[in-house]
C-alpha cells in the first residue's frame, strides 16, 4: 500500500494544527500563558457559525461572526481575568485557562448539546484529485491560511511597534516594564490575535473533523505538541511541527499493527519532543 | 379586557389542540388503581451516565415506567424502589456499585442496566449472588455470554450481522469492509462476526479497527476504500459514524460504495445531519421497532415517557430497551404473591418468562432457563436514510450471525421457534 494518499489526507488537519500551534505560541511568547482554552474558544465560534447557517444567514456573516465571537471571548478573558493571575507561576496561568475551557464546554453543552452536527462550507464540494485522493478546497484553504497567518504574524513581530513590544515582553518582562512597554495593552493585543487564530482554526476543524464541543476542545493537545516542537518560540518550526503531526497521524493508517492506535500520534510526538527539547523549553519558561 | 379575553381564548384553543394531539394515556400496572403505598420492592440498575458519553437513556425510560407503575397500584400495592447508579464507565466503580445495590440495598432484581463496562465487571457477581439482571442495553461480548444477564437489545454484533445479512441478500454485496472501535470485546467481536459470515458465504472481507477519538476520519475511509469493497459496515457510536460518512462523501465514495451501520447510528437526527447525498446509500439496522411506529406498545412507551419521564429524556432505541426491560420485570413480579417477593422468588419468576410479546420487539422475548448465555433479541429490521428521515425497508429477519447457533438450537428445543 502506498503512503501518498494518506499524506494528502493528513495535510488539511496538519495545516489546522499548525495554525492552532502558532496561535498558542504568539500568546505564550507575549504573555507567558499556555492557553488550554484555545480549542474550546474555537469550538464556540464554530457552533455559532453552525447556528447562523442554520438560520439561513449568509456564509460570510457566519464566518465573520464566528471569528468575532472567538476573538471577543479571548479578549474578555485576556483583559479581565488573565491579569489577575499575571504574577503567578506559568502553571497557575495555564490552569486558569482550563477553567475557561470548562465553562465554555458547559455553555456549548447547554445550548447545543453533544449531538454530532455537520458544519459545511461550499469549498467542501470543490476539489483537486491527487494520487487518487480528493483534496478539497477547504483543506487547500487551511494550508494557505496557515502560511498567510504565520507570514503575517512574523511581519507584525518584526516590523511594527506592537511586534517590538511583544518581542520585548517575550525576552524579559520586568525589564520591558521598566523600559516603558505598555504591558497590559501588549498582552491584550496578543489575546486578540490568539482569539482570531482560535476562531479560524475552530471553523476549519468543525468542518474537517467534527462539530462537537468537547471533542474540539481536546484538539488543543496536538496544537500544544506542535508548539512544543517549536519550543514555544519559533513560529515556523511550530507550523512545520503541526503539519508533521497531522501527516504522521494519517500515514500511520496503512500500517496494520499501529493503525488502531494512530490517534495517539500527537501525544507520543509531544512526549518525545518534551523529552528531547525539555531543557530548552525549561529555559524558555525561566524567562517568564 | 377584550385583549385579555382574546388571549384566554387563544390559550384555551392551544390547550385543546395540545390535548387532542397528545398520545393516549400511559398504560402500566393495573389501570384504575390508586398509587402504591406498601413496602417498597428494591430494584437496582447500573448505567454509564458520566464518562465519554451519557449512556443512561435506558434507565431513564425504565424509571419513567416504574414511576407510572407506582402511580397505578405498583406490584399488587407494593411500589418499586428503583435505584439507579452511575458507573462512570469505570469497571471498578461498577463492581462497587453492584455490591452496594445487591448486598447493602438488598435489591431483588436488576433492571434496565446499560453500560460499556458493567457486564465484564459484574456478570459473575450477579450469578454468585443469585440475582438476575434484565438489562436494557448490552454492548461488549460479556453481556451476551453470562448466565444471569439477559438484555432486551440485540447487541452490536447481532445488529451488525443483521446489516451484513441485508447487504448479502438485498444489495448483493460480493466484498465488505468492517469498521469497528479498537475497544476490546466490542470492535473485534463484532467485526470477527462479519469476517466469519463472509468466509461462510465466500465473500472477500477485511476488518479495520479505529480509535473512536481520532480526528482524522479521511484516512480511515481511504484505508477502507482501498480494497474497493461493495459495502462498508460500521459498528461505531453515531458521533464517530457521522464524521466517517462526511469524509466518505468528501471522497465521493457515497456514489460507489453502500454504507451500512449497526443500530448505534439509528437516531432520528442522523439522516438530517448527513444530508441528501446519502439518500438511499446509508442503511442502519434496527434492534427494535421504528421509533415513530404507531403500534400500541410503541405508542404506550412514548406516552409513558411524556407523562412520567422528563421532556429532555431521549426517545431513542436505548430508551425502548429500558422500557421493555421494566415491562418484563413488571410481568414477572405481578405473577408473585406480594407477601413473598424475595430475590429467590423473583429470579424463579424471571426464569419462567417466555413469549413476552411487544410490538417493539420483532419476536417474543424469553429468558432461557438454565442457559449459559442469553440473546433473545436476535431478529432485526433495516432502514435507509431518505429525505432527512429513516425509511424502514425490511420486515423482521433473523440475524445471520453464525455464533447464534446455540441460541437458535435452544429456541428450537424449547419450542420457542419453529
Amino acid at each position: 500500500m502506498t503512503f501518498l494518499p494518506f499524506l494528502i489526507s493528513g495535510l488539511g488537519i496538519g495545516a489546522v494544527y499548525a495554525l492552532s500551534g502558532v496561535g498558542l505560541v504568539v500568546l505564550f511568547r507575549a504573555t507567558g500563558v499556555l492557553n488550554f482554552a484555545f480549542g474550546a474558544i474555537g469550538a464556540l465560534g464554530a457552533h455559532v457559525a453552525w447556528q447562523l447557517l442554520e438560520w439561513r444567514l449568509p456564509l460570510v456573516v457566519a464566518v465573520v461572526v464566528a471569528v468575532a465571537v472567538a476573538t471577543l471571548v479571548s479578549f474578555l478573558y485576556g483583559r479581565l481575568l488573565a491579569p489577575l493571575l499575571s504574577h503567578r507561576d506559568t502553571v497557575v496561568r495555564a490552569v486558569g485557562t482550563l477553567a475557561l475551557a470548562l465553562v465554555l464546554i458547559a455553555v456549548m453543552g447547554v445550548v447545543w448539546g453533544e449531538l454530532p452536527r455537520r458544519l459545511q462550507f461550499p469549498t467542501d464540494q470543490m476539489f483537486l484529485t491527487l494520487f487518487g485522493v480528493r483534496l478539497t478546497y477547504t483543506r487547500i484553504l487551511a494550508l494557505l491560511l496557515a502560511v498567510i497567518m504565520v507570514g503575517a504574524i512574523t511581519a507584525l513581530l518584526s516590523r511594527t511597534r506592537l511586534g517590538l513590544d511583544m518581542r520585548a515582553l517575550a525576552n524579559d518582562r520586568d525589564l520591558s516594564a521598566i523600559l516603558g512597554v505598555r504591558i497590559r495593552q501588549t498582552e491584550t493585543a496578543a489575546w486578540v490575535i490568539t482569539g482570531v487564530f482560535a476562531g479560524l482554526a475552530g471553523l476549519l476543524l468543525g468542518d474537517l473533523v467534527r462539530l462537537q464541543g468537547t471533542f474540539l476542545t481536546f484538539l488543543v493537545i496536538p496544537a500544544i505538541a506542535a508548539a512544543i516542537l517549536g519550543q514555544l518560540r519559533s513560529l515556523w518550526m511550530t507550523a512545520i511541527g503541526g503539519l508533521s503531526i497531522g501527516i504522521a497521524e494519517a500515514v500511520l493508517t496503512p500500517i496494520a499493527a499501529i493503525s488502531p492506535y494512530r490517534a495517539a500520534a500527537p501525544f507520543v510526538i509531544a512526549l518525545i519532543a518534551v523529552t528531547i527539547l525539555g531543557s530548552t523549553a525549561q529555559a524558555a519558561l525561566k524567562d517568564r | 379586557m377584550r385583549h385579555h379575553l382574546a388571549g384566554l381564548a387563544a390559550g384555551l384553543a392551544l390547550f385543546l389542540i395540545s390535548v387532542g394531539s397528545a398520545n393516549a394515556a400511559a398504560s402500566c400496572g393495573v389501570d384504575g388503581s390508586d398509587a402504591a403505598s406498601g413496602e417498597p420492592i428494591v430494584i437496582g440498575a447500573i448505567t454509564g451516565k458520566t464518562g465519554p458519553d451519557d449512556f443512561s437513556n435506558s434507565t431513564k425510560a425504565a424509571k419513567a415506567y416504574f414511576d407510572c407503575l407506582n402511580a397505578k397500584g405498583g406490584i399488587h400495592g407494593r411500589p418499586v424502589k428503583y435505584l439507579v447508579e452511575d458507573d462512570q464507565w469505570n469497571p471498578e466503580i461498577a463492581a462497587q456499585l453492584a455490591a452496594k445495590l445487591v448486598n447493602d440495598e438488598k435489591a431483588v432484581l436488576m433492571v434496565g442496566n446499560s453500560s460499556f463496562v458493567e457486564c465484564g465487571a459484574n456478570a459473575e457477581f450477579y450469578k454468585k449472588s443469585g440475582i438476575i439482571a434484565i438489562a436494557g442495553v448490552g454492548v461488549p461480548r460479556e453481556c451476551f455470554f453470562a448466565g444471569s444477564y439477559a438484555t432486551t437489545n440485540a447487541g452490536p454484533r447481532v445488529s451488525m450481522l443483521g446489516a451484513m445479512g441485508y447487504a448479502l441478500d438485498q444489495l448483493k454485496a460480493k466484498s465488505a469492509v468492517c469498521i469497528g472501535p479498537n475497544i476490546p470485546n466490542v470492535g473485534t467481536w463484532s467485526c470477527d462476526g462479519v469476517m466469519l459470515l463472509a468466509k461462510e458465504k465466500g465473500l472477500a472481507a477485511e476488518t479495520i479497527l479505529m480509535d473512536p477519538g481520532t480526528a482524522d476520519s479521511t484516512s480511515t475511509i481511504l484505508q477502507a476504500a482501498a480494497s474497493k469493497p461493495d459495502v462498508i459496515i460500521l459498528g461505531l457510536p453515531k458521533g464517530v459514524t457521522i464524521p466517517l460518512l462526511t469524509a466518505a462523501e468528501e471522497q465521493g465514495l457515497n456514489q460507489t460504495i453502500k454504507f451500512l451501520s449497526a443500530a448505534s447510528a439509528y437516531d432520528l437526527s442522523v439522516p438530517g445531519t448527513i444530508g441528501p447525498s446519502w439518500d438511499g446509500n446509508f442503511f442502519v439496522n434496527m434492534e427494535f421497532n421504528d421509533l415513530e411506529a404507531t403500534t400500541p406498545d410503541n405508542q404506550n412507551w412514548l406516552a409513558v415517557m411524556d407523562e412520567y419521564g422528563q421532556s429532555s429524556d431521549p426517545r431513542d432505541t436505548f430508551a425502548q430497551a429500558g422500557y421493555l426491560a421494566a415491562r418484563i420485570a413488571e410481568k414477572a413480579l405481578m405473577s408473585l404473591d406480594p407477601k413473598d417477593i424475595t430475590r429467590e422468588s423473583v429470579s424463579a419468576a424471571i426464569r419462567q418468562v417466555k413469549g413476552f410479546s411487544s410490538d417493539i420487539f420483532c419476536a417474543p422475548w424469553y429468558f432461557g432457563d438454565d442457559q449459559a448465555r442469553h440473546n433473545a433479541n436476535s431478529t432485526t429490521r433495516m432502514a435507509v436514510s431518505e429525505g432527512g428521515k429513516w425509511k424502514v425497508i425490511s420486515g423482521c429477519s433473523p440475524s445471520p450471525d453464525p455464533e447464534l447457533a446455540d441460541i437458535r438450537a435452544f429456541e428450537k428445543s424449547a419450542g420457542l421457534a419453529p
